[in-house]
């Protein structure tokens, strides 16, 4: 890949990474945020976003064609699979789009440019405005690049200079993001910065957090601990653990042609990413009782999850991610062999997709890369009481149910704690005004000043 | 009971013997001949032994049935469907009836889970020992007896479920050593741990009467051993001849080391040189071990220079098994172990491990083991960032 020498993360590989020298990057990001981009106004920075956007889209744009060309080999994910991804993301990013998060986080959505008031702040003669950190740090997690896009489109949206750190090995696709955005704006690119290295790097990651004013992280509860620690106290820390997911099929939707039409979503949300993410389906849960029984539905998902294999193959990984499912097939094959209340199937001749089928209600992790769960329970409160090794730790719920079960559905949802609840078939691909792990999007990194007016 | 099994059990014990009196059996050969006889020799036991496990092995059946294999489907030994170690965890993977049973062999895994369970008969215990010693000898390089042998696992008594403890008891009564050669003991948790005032007398022993050692143990002994010793600023120049014999992972019971800083601790701690430490690979559910004593061709010596590779008597054979395929893969590729041991006659002869291995030859080199194998009580995803 030939890109311009713009970012930390296009040094030659054989470049070693300083202390110093991330000081000195983060020190050239504020003066460089200062220059360009603390005066910007928000109407000019979504314009910006959503032009870039716009290109992402083009079929000929040259940072997509290299993504696809190279992000094979690169990120292990398939080009049908890369394209996906990257339509899903760029897709949202719309001035609409953009004024409605603005309009939920803040109220208003000139709230970032000056002091406004709601009706209830106007009555109390106060206005306030919301003010960004202005050097923003994100630990990025290492699987799926949409949630890097995120905060880095969140980022500029808030007129923050960014530092973009990488988990080892998965820099590829921000770095192109990044440079996608140097190309369009060059003053604005200057205030980004990614570089990437193995996390926990204490003498790197120290000279950083010196220099930040706030700090996301996404990663295990014990990466994020250890972080947290070493995060000075006047710094501001946004963690996002990992979350699991599942799907939950009510017997009303398994009827007629409908039937089919859930079965494909499921698999949509199996293939999306790999079901890599956190927003990915371990355990799809089926109430019996419609025309598909869960075995059934086991069965034609995995028809479908064939069907999908050759146009959005699933992609090379890795002997010790591929080994884990050689394994757990054979755990489920010997059980299978001696039980119906098992069955699985799989790919011929590759590790591509697996579908389990268990009687047993019990959730169960996946070890991910297209291997998923069927299980059938009588209804959501079953579901929920087998579930309950994961409970706290749920983002998302995919459902399939006519609305007003859906309602109900989301009502019990919400009360046991999963944080989104959204129709299977859209799980990987959560709105732009999605709540991380129920927190608010813009409102966790920004700091408001209130004025309070002369009565 | 003097069944089909047992008779095939005989038939293997004269095979091994055969090998154990007339080295030509054990040493590498280029004739072609010879390999061509041992080929059909092989693959004539295995396919006896196949159809009689089928017949007597009510699980392993089912499996074979599941994939749409019988005796009269087969004409070749690799065919022979192989089990997946985890099935020892989950069923009575065994020929033997409940009252034949006088052993059995536990897997040392992960605290909280079920380990596998290889049951054994007199007549298999029997067939285990045949086959270890051989290989064994011929591998470690005992040509006299003269070697002074320390263990650093509990004896049998305490660890009776240890498949490699009763291996190093079936070594030590071929060797007429004391039954005070093991220096391990049990903890009240079940973990294994050391006495360390006995084996810093044994080597200190050994040292100054100038006693060649065969130190056999797991890697997780020998680095509480050597972590003991470095703690103490203990060194030992053990004599000339002395060997070492390591096996297995930490699995959580010590620090892990990299194979190459393990051999190189021990050859600063104890003199004993990179050439005279071998590993062995072997578990509960097989009744053969693999060495790496030699190189990828077979030719022994030299061992320090080059990647030595795992190899098995000529009474088991190996593949490398794709992990999309599940076909043999290719020289120098990488893929997981599968092993088929005749030794295995009462319970499956054909086993698919979860061990990742690249193949060198006719041997392999281990690299490691899938993770997260076991679907039951696996933690909630590692960290990524």
């Amino acid at each position: 890949m030939n890109l311009p020498n713009y970012f930390l993360v296009d040094l030659p590989p054989e470049a070693t990474l300083t202390a110093p020298m991330i000081t000195e990057a983060c020190q050239t990001l504020r003066r460089n945020r200062e220059a360009y981009l603390a005066s910007r106004s928000t109407q000019s920075l979504i314009e910006l976003l959503c032009g870039v956007a716009e290109n992402w889209l083009q079929p000929d744009y040259p940072f997509r064609k290299l993504a696809l060309e190279e992000g094979p080999s690169a990120t292990g994910f398939s080009g049908e699979t890369l394209s996906r991804g990257l339509d899903d993301f760029f897709k949202q990013l719309t001035p609409q789009n953009f004024k409605q998060l603005l309009l939920q986080e803040f109220g208003d959505e000139r709230r970032l440019d000056k002091f406004v008031s709601t009706v209830a702040e106007e009555r109390q003669s106060r206005s306030a405005i919301a003010c960004a950190p202005e050097l923003l740090v994100h630990i990025a997690a290492g699987t799926l690049p949409n949630p890097t896009f995120m905060s880095m489109a969140f980022g500029i949206l808030l007129r923050s200079a960014q530092f973009v750190k990488c988990a080892s090995g998965a820099s590829f696709l921000p770095r192109l993001f990044a440079h996608s955005i140097y190309d369009e704006d060059r003053k604005l690119g200057s205030c980004l910065e990614v570089a990437e290295w193995r996390g926990g790097n204490a003498v790197l990651e120290e000279a950083l957090f010196a220099e930040a004013n706030c700090v996301t992280a996404t990663g295990s509860d014990e990466t994020l601990g250890a972080i947290r620690q070493r995060i000075p106290a006047q710094v501001r820390f946004v963690g996002y653990g990992h979350r699991v997911s599942f799907g939950y099929v009510s017997k009303e939707a398994l009827t007629g042609f409908n039937a089919k039409k859930v079965i494909a979503r499921a698999a949509s949300d199996v293939v999306a990413g790999n079901q890599l993410g956190c927003l990915s389906p371990h355990v799809i849960y089926v109430e019996p009782g419609g025309v598909f029984v869960a075995k059934h539905f086991a069965e034609l998902l995995a028809e479908e999850l064939a069907n999908r294999e050759q146009t959005e193959p699933r992609g090379t990984i890795s002997n010790e991610a591929a080994a884990t499912i050689v394994s757990r097939r054979g755990f489920y094959e010997v059980r299978a062999a001696h039980s119906p209340d098992t069955k699985f199937w799989r790919s011929e001749n590759s590790t591509s997709w697996t579908v389990v089928y268990e009687a047993d209600p019990k959730f169960q992790l996946s070890c991910l890369n297209r291997f998923v769960y069927v299980k059938s329970v009588p209804d959501l409160k079953t579901a929920l009481e087998n579930a309950d090794s994961i409970r706290g730790k749920v983002s998302t719920v995919g459902i399939a149910a006519p609305e007003a079960k859906a309602v109900e559905l989301a009502a019990d949802l919400a009360r046991w704690g999963a944080t989104r609840i959204c129709p299977l078939g859209q799980m990987q691909n959560p709105p732009l005004t999605w709540r991380h792990d129920g927190r608010p999007v813009l409102g966790d990194l920004i700091t408001w000043t209130d004025f309070e007016g002369s009565q | 009971m003097s069944s089909d099994l047992s008779i095939f059990a005989a038939r293997l014990r004269d095979f091994i013997g055969l090998a154990s009196e007339d080295s030509l059996y054990l040493e590498p050969s280029d004739d072609p001949a010879l390999k061509s006889h041992f080929d059909i020799e092989f693959n004539s036991m295995a396919i006896v032994l196949f159809g009689r496990q089928y017949d007597r092995n009510a699980a392993y059946r089912k499996l074979c049935e599941a994939r749409n294999i019988s005796p009269t489907s087969i004409t070749h030994w690799t065919q022979i469907p192989a089990v997946p170690t985890v099935a020892f965890k989950e069923m009575e993977l065994t020929s033997l009836a409940a009252e034949e049973r006088v052993a059995v062999f536990h897997s040392s895994g992960t605290t909280g889970q079920k380990p596998s369970r290889h049951f054994h008969s007199r007549e298999s215990l029997a067939i285990y020992e045949a086959s270890l010693w051989p290989w064994f000898c011929r591998n470690l390089r005992l040509t006299n007896d003269d070697l002074r042998m320390v263990v650093l696992t509990p004896p049998p008594l305490r660890a009776p479920h240890s498949s490699l403890v009763h291996m190093f008891e079936t070594v030590r009564l071929k060797l007429a050593a004391d039954e005070s050669v093991f220096l391990g003991n049990v903890a009240d948790d079940g973990s294994w741990n050391l006495d360390f005032n006995r084996a810093v007398d044994y080597l200190r022993n050994a040292a100054e009467k100038a006693e060649p050692v065969l130190l056999l143990g797991t890697a997780f002994s020998f680095i509480h051993l050597l972590d003991y010793l470095v703690e103490k600023k203990l060194r030992f120049a053990l004599p000339a001849g002395s060997r070492a014999m390591e096996t297995g992972g930490y699995k959580g019971r010590s620090r892990a080391l990299p194979k190459s800083e393990l051999h190189a601790l021990i050859t600063d701690r104890l003199g004993i040189p990179a050439s005279e430490i071998i590993c062995e690979y072997g578990m509960s559910e097989l009744s053969s071990q693999a060495y790496d004593a030699t190189m990828p061709s077979g030719e022994v010596g030299n061992l320090k220079a080059e990647r030595r590779a795992f190899h098995f008597p000529p009474w088991a054979r190996v593949q490398i098994v794709s992990l999309e395929t599940g076909r043999e893969v290719g020289e120098g590729e990488t893929g997981l172990v599968r092993i088929f041991d005749l030794a295995n006659v009462f319970s499956v002869m054909a086993i698919q491990t979860e061990d990742l291995a690249i193949r060198r030859g006719d041997g392999f080199e281990l690299i490691g083991r899938a993770e997260q194998s076991e679907p039951r009580g696996c933690s909630l995803m590692p960290g990524t960032a």
